[in-house]
């Protein structure tokens, strides 16, 4: 097992230096640079002393080493944009996403998995109608879903169109700033979860209905167990097995995701960063967001995989071999 | 299921409840025309790069300025007119090269120093310090050297200038002023340009606006609550300003602002509304949300230009015609500008021949020469360079065959330059040029024009000082904004030489007609060559919550926090 | 089900492919006096025109022109007294009205530039699908080169492939995709576009297919016949084309159908934040970008056409590959 955990810890950092590299080599080789930020009316002066602030003025070869020599000092530049250390920036956006991602997760678990017991388990015109649902929410993508749902918000103004918080809320303590976010998240948590929440209906109605047909579930009902309890306590256990094996690539899905949500409902979290930063090829920042994303998504099938371990004992003997 | 279903149920529940929120804070008393208290919620685009006005020059910046900081003088940005603001009163010499300015008794900073003449001394040295870099620098300058000051005493400073000036005394509306006992240990040290930073304990940015910083959430909002130590009274003796805070929040996109400012969470938007927005908001108006004010035309007007820098240009066998005026000639006389003002503003813009506008009414000149529109007289005028369209093919060539084909880049995104530019190309197919449009990001195309890497450009440049001789850096040929020739060294043509002679003659004359018979001539000689050619301004809307009292709109930006201290809430 | 999915599916692509006889009007051409025109109302007479002077046309579908009052208040009016047929088969489209008659005939309004919403959205399935096909062949064909190469090979070969594989597949994509595109200059001619997206969608999507085939070409190995054709002596690469890679033929279908969706909304989304086609070439993401405005669409929610249209092209490909699976079963009477 520590075996296992030291090597994805090494895969990580390696896919994170990687990635971060990669990105700052490519924004250097963009056209264009972050002295542009400076508008139309800078004078040469200002640009200069911007483009030297940043590296700019260095081969990508002679930035990457200075930028590499840094970062293993867990220094990461200065952010253009923002005018402060990238490193602050990025664990504030970070946990932006995450507690998104987690919400999300959280309420596609809720929703799909009970949906997908009771579509499985049963016929019926309600089973049918919720089957419906999932097939039409499987192809509803997060960029359309928010979409929409930023309009219903809009026009109905039942919730907010979007943000994490309210703009004029005072400063006044915990518990009220979490009940602000609390109104905030529904909207691009929901936009992120439906379609997950979908596919873990599918499959979770799936495989609880391979469950039932085992002899082992014919086999509880002859003995007299309730059918509720043959349901729940018996086939649903088995029935986690491909549930699990998808829950790290639903992590993937999350990130990818939450990229375009956070951007339509203007969510301040890592993709949304990102994407300013590449827009105004603010160098640091974007190699800071990248490795971050890396470490979401190593960290996030790194989680995957463990479920998938605890839930099929074959993958824990493959692995630990 | 039941688990589901029940947290489905709080979720909706907690929605409803906590729908109120930080709606409206904090409520001050009632009653009365101007009410005391409450807060007020605006949008910006930009995050804050630094406290510091001296440092940086976006818009945000400036908005900043203007609620934290405060200047000797201020010129009204609606009426154009100098008011004193710190300074009560000043005496200038006959031949205005010396003012001697008396400030208020009894100012103090934020924190509770008194202001004095010093402070204003370490103002200025602040600003010229080479260490600083600072981008005021240029614009605070008289005869192109910087202003010296004298403090003889702590309520009075001399301030002398090397040459007269047309502006005067106006010059000092770009001086924010900064305390001396806040910020002398960095000029000192050499670390003044990053004073003030973003990371900067709130506490210690002091100034003597009508607020004071209280908090940044980086990438979030910026909240201001209101000076208690504030200079300026009502009419009625009452201390400004009437609001308790304001909250500036981050929104990067005009669209994201729209909405907030529909559903109500922001009272303010950043900059005026888009001619395709009206619709949307005049139905918020008819429902008592919003009101919508028109302000009448803008003082900026969309341009086209082509790059005319020889150094770069000078190889491109079509560079022999574009740098002739006839060829630009053609180009005004091709372009309809009424349809032009119709398609691309929605009917909400009038016809301009230069780039000064009816929104400017100082320096706006009726009888600048005009190109009514007659695509004959466009043709002939190409026939007379050479160009016409031997082939057939629907494109003019010259007599070696090189055609009149251009690439023109603006930015992406905005509508009226997408449909401007997509009026342009369609009229000038008429006469036989032939455009390609090419949308670029913004940092790609700032990223170009100082490069002299295109063809030619659309694009509307915003100037923030309605005076011809605060924008030198685009009138002179030497100027760092010279658009379509920047930084020469020496004029490139004539007639650029003619107009930096007669700009640097109306910077430093002083009595106000001649200057505006002077920058005439400059308008009249735009007008002959053209290197920059410009269609229609717009009429500017725009939008703000009904709740919001005492609001003076400008054509400058930011539209309404200039005049933040006359802000209240009705309630 | 399945039928219905690939019944839908294949109607897609037909209505794509016709997209020049469908659409009414050229996609390009921008009607200046109808910027944001509303959706024009056909009407019904019930009267049949055969004679050749007033055109041939089923019994009487007719428009009203619509006449601009006010470009700002975005307001337009019927002009009842000029009706003009619906023409069919005329002027190589399937049904259109000429500008001279009292022309365009806008199914779904206007946009910004006053060009046909309804043209666009058929000829920008054209490059939607387009790009999302010829990735999706590319990402199969690389990944199962890659799968097949690594499961036949076995030992290092396989090992180094495989990590190869693993890394790609944890690179964030989305990231991966923005800042790839992002550093193609912008200001690039479509087809470029066109083939850098195709490339970059290729190369970030063939992970998943090369896990799947290598598993596949693996245990497919052992098999006898794969055995027997080896010991009848056929070269490596033969037995890998020819013999063993059609197993995993079903595997590749399957993921096709998921990488299908995918690309059309990675395309959808690089465009929709501008980082995909420009805004002039019309394709279901640039289209949406129009959405952006959400004020507008509170106005206009005809704009959300490019939606639905992903909407539908998705759940056909959902409905299609639906398993058969089991009978749902009913425990509780």
């Amino acid at each position: 097992m520590a075996r296992f955990l030291a090597r994805r810890l090494l895969f990580a950092l390696v896919l994170v230096l990687v990635v971060s590299s990669a990105s700052l080599v490519l924004a250097r080789l963009a056209p264009g640079d972050v002295s542009a930020q400076l508008g139309p009316f800078a004078s040469p002066t200002e640009i200069a002393s911007t483009r030297a602030r940043f590296g700019l003025d260095r081969s990508p070869a002679a930035q990457w080493t200075l930028w590499a020599g840094r970062a293993l000092r867990f220094e990461f530049g200065e952010s253009f944009l923002y005018n402060r250390p990238v490193r602050g920036l990025i664990g504030r956006a970070a946990a932006n996403t995450a507690a998104l991602a987690v919400v999300a997760l959280a309420a596609a678990t809720l929703l799909g998995i009970p949906l997908g017991m009771f579509t499985g388990s049963r016929r019926g015109a309600g089973a049918a109608l919720v089957r419906g649902a999932s097939l039409v929410f499987l192809s509803v993508p997060p960029l359309l879903t928010s979409l929409i749902l930023v309009f219903i918000a809009a026009t109905t103004r039942l919730f907010p169109p979007g943000g994490m918080t309210t703009a004029g809320a005072l400063e006044v303590g915990w518990s009220a700033w979490l009940l602000d976010v609390a109104i905030h998240i529904p909207l691009p948590a929901l936009a992120l979860a439906l379609p997950i929440a979908a596919t873990f209906e599918r499959l979770q109605s799936q495989s609880m209905t391979e469950a039932l047909h085992q002899p082992f579930a014919l086999a509880a009902l002859a003995r007299g167990v309730a059918p509720r309890d043959v349901i729940v306590r018996h086939a649903w256990r088995v029935s986690l097995r491909p549930i699990c094996a998808v829950y790290g690539l639903a992590i993937g899905a999350l990130l990818s995701g939450s990229f375009i949500v956070e951007f339509v409902t203007a969510w301040p979290g890592l993709g949304r960063l990102m994407y300013e930063a590449l827009r105004a090829r603010d160098i640091y920042l974007v190699a800071g967001c990248a490795a971050m994303g890396g470490l979401f998504l190593a960290f996030g099938s790194l989680i995957g995989d463990l479920l998938l371990a605890a839930a099929d004992p074959r993958v824990r003997e493959r692995q630990a071999a | 299921m039941l688990v589901t279903a029940g947290l489905l149920a709080a979720f909706v529940l907690v929605m409803r409840l906590g729908r109120d929120l930080g709606r409206d804070g904090v409520s001050g008393g009632g009653g009365g025309p101007a009410a005391r208290g409450g807060q007020i919620v605006a949008s910006i685009r930009g995050e804050p790069r630094t406290f510091n006005r001296y440092v940086a020059q976006d818009q945000t910046s400036e908005a900043l300025s203007l609620l934290l900081q405060a200047r000797l003088v201020r010129i009204n940005r609606a009426t154009f007119e100098l008011e004193p603001w710190l300074a009560e009163k000043w005496e200038s010499s006959p031949d205005g090269r010396t003012h001697t300015i008396h400030l208020r008794p009894g100012l103090t900073w934020s924190d509770g120093t008194p202001l004095t003449s010093a402070d204003v001394l370490f103002s200025l040295r602040a600003i010229y310090d080479p260490k600083v870099e600072s981008v005021l620098a240029d614009s605070l300058t008289a005869g192109g050297q910087p202003l010296r000051a004298a403090a003889p005493d702590a309520q009075t400073v001399v301030v002398t200038f090397a040459a007269p000036s047309g502006r005067g005394v106006r010059l000092l509306d770009g001086l924010p002023i900064l305390p001396k006992h806040k910020l002398e240990a960095a000029l000192t040290a050499g670390t003044f340009a990053s004073a003030y930073n973003t990371t900067t304990p709130p506490a210690d940015v002091v100034g003597a606006g009508p607020f004071v910083l209280r908090e940044y959430q980086p990438g979030q909002r910026v909240v201001l609550d209101r000076n208690p130590r504030y200079w300026r009274k009502a009419p009625d003796g009452s201390p400004l300003p009437y609001l308790d805070r304001i909250v500036l929040q981050i929104v990067p996109e005009q669209n994201a602002e729209l909405l907030r400012i529909q559903s109500g969470e922001t009272d303010l938007t950043s900059t005026e509304l888009r001619p395709e927005d009206y619709v949307p908001i005049r139905r918020a108006e008819e429902e008592g949300r919003l009101r919508l004010i028109e302000l009448g035309v803008g003082p900026d007007a969309d341009a086209l230009w082509f790059c005319l820098k020889p150094e770069v240009k000078g190889k491109d066998p079509r560079f022999a015609f574009v740098q002739r005026p006839e060829f630009r000639r053609a180009i005004s006389y091709a372009v309809d500008r009424e349809a032009f003002a119709e398609t691309v503003f929605l009917s909400a813009a009038v016809p301009v021949w230069g780039p000064i506008t009816p929104g400017n009414p100082n320096w706006f000149w009726p009888d600048i020469p005009r190109y009514p529109h007659d695509d004959d007289r466009a043709r002939m005028l190409l026939r007379e360079i050479g160009l016409e369209d031997r082939n057939g093919n629907g494109v003019v060539e010259d007599a070696a065959g090189t055609e009149a084909r251009f690439t023109v880049i603006t930015q992406r995104g905005i509508g009226w330059y997408e449909r401007g530019t997509a009026v342009v190309r369609d009229e000038l197919a008429g006469i036989g040029i032939a455009l390609e449009i090419a949308p670029l990001e913004l940092g790609a195309l700032i990223q170009r024009l100082q490069a002299c890497d295109y063809d030619a450009m659309y694009y509307r440049p915003v100037f923030n000082d309605l005076d011809p001789a605060a924008n030198l850096d685009f009138w002179l040929s030497s100027g760092s904004s010279h658009f379509w020739n920047m930084s020469q060294k020496t004029p490139a043509t004539d007639w650029e030489r003619r107009i930096d002679t007669l700009m640097l003659e109306q910077a430093a004359e002083l009595n106000p007609d001649r200057r505006i018979m002077q920058f005439r001539l400059v308008q009249q000689i735009m007008a002959e060559n053209l290197p920059v050619l410009h269609f229609a301004a717009p009429r500017m809307y725009y939008a703000h919550s009904a709740r919001l009292q005492g609001v003076v709109p400008s054509v400058l930006r930011p539209p309404v926090l200039w005049n933040a201290d006359g802000l209240s809430v009705s309630q | 089900m399945r039928r219905a999915g690939q019944v839908l599916l294949g109607l897609v692509v037909l209505i794509a492919a016709a997209a020049p006889w469908l659409a009414p009007n050229p996609p390009d051409r921008a009607f200046t006096e109808l910027l944001y025109a509303p959706p024009t109302p056909i009407r019904f007479t019930p009267r049949l025109r055969l004679s050749p002077e007033e055109g041939f046309g089923a019994a009487g579908l007719f428009m009203y022109p619509q006449r601009l009052v006010s470009r700002l208040e975005r307001r337009f009016e019927e002009d009842r007294q000029h009706p003009a047929a619906l023409e069919w088969f005329t002027g190589g489209r399937l049904v259109t009205v000429a500008e001279a008659q009292g022309g365009p005939l806008l199914l779904l309004g206007a946009d910004r530039f006053g060009r046909d919403t309804f043209s666009r959205l058929l000829y920008g399935a054209r490059a939607s699908l387009a790009l999302a096909a010829v990735a999706t062949v590319l990402a199969l064909a690389i990944g199962a080169l890659v799968g097949g190469v690594a499961g036949y090979a076995g030992g290092t070969v396989d090992d180094l492939l495989s990590r190869f594989t693993d890394f790609v597949l944890v690179l964030p994509a989305i990231y991966v995709a923005l800042a790839l595109r992002a550093v193609m200059p912008l200001v690039l001619p479509p087809a470029t576009v066109f083939v850098g997206l195709t490339g970059i969608f290729a190369l970030l999507g063939w992970p998943i297919v090369a896990r799947g085939v290598r598993a596949i070409i693996a245990s497919e190995r052992e098999r006898d016949y794969a055995l027997a054709v080896h010991a009848l002596g056929a070269r490596p690469s033969r037995i890998l084309l020819r013999h063993l890679l059609p197993a995993a033929g079903g595997y590749l279908g399957v993921q096709a159908t998921l990488l299908l969706p995918a690309f059309i909304l990675a395309e959808a989304t690089l465009s929709y934040v501008g980082l995909g086609f420009p805004e002039t070439v019309p394709t279901w993401g640039t289209l949406l970008q129009e959405a952006a405005n959400v004020s507008l669409l509170a106005e206009a929610p005809w704009m959300l056409a490019p939606a639905a249209a992903i909407f539908i092209v998705v759940l056909a490909v959902n409905l299609a590959v639906q398993g058969t699976g089991r009978a749902p079963v009913q425990l509780e009477p």
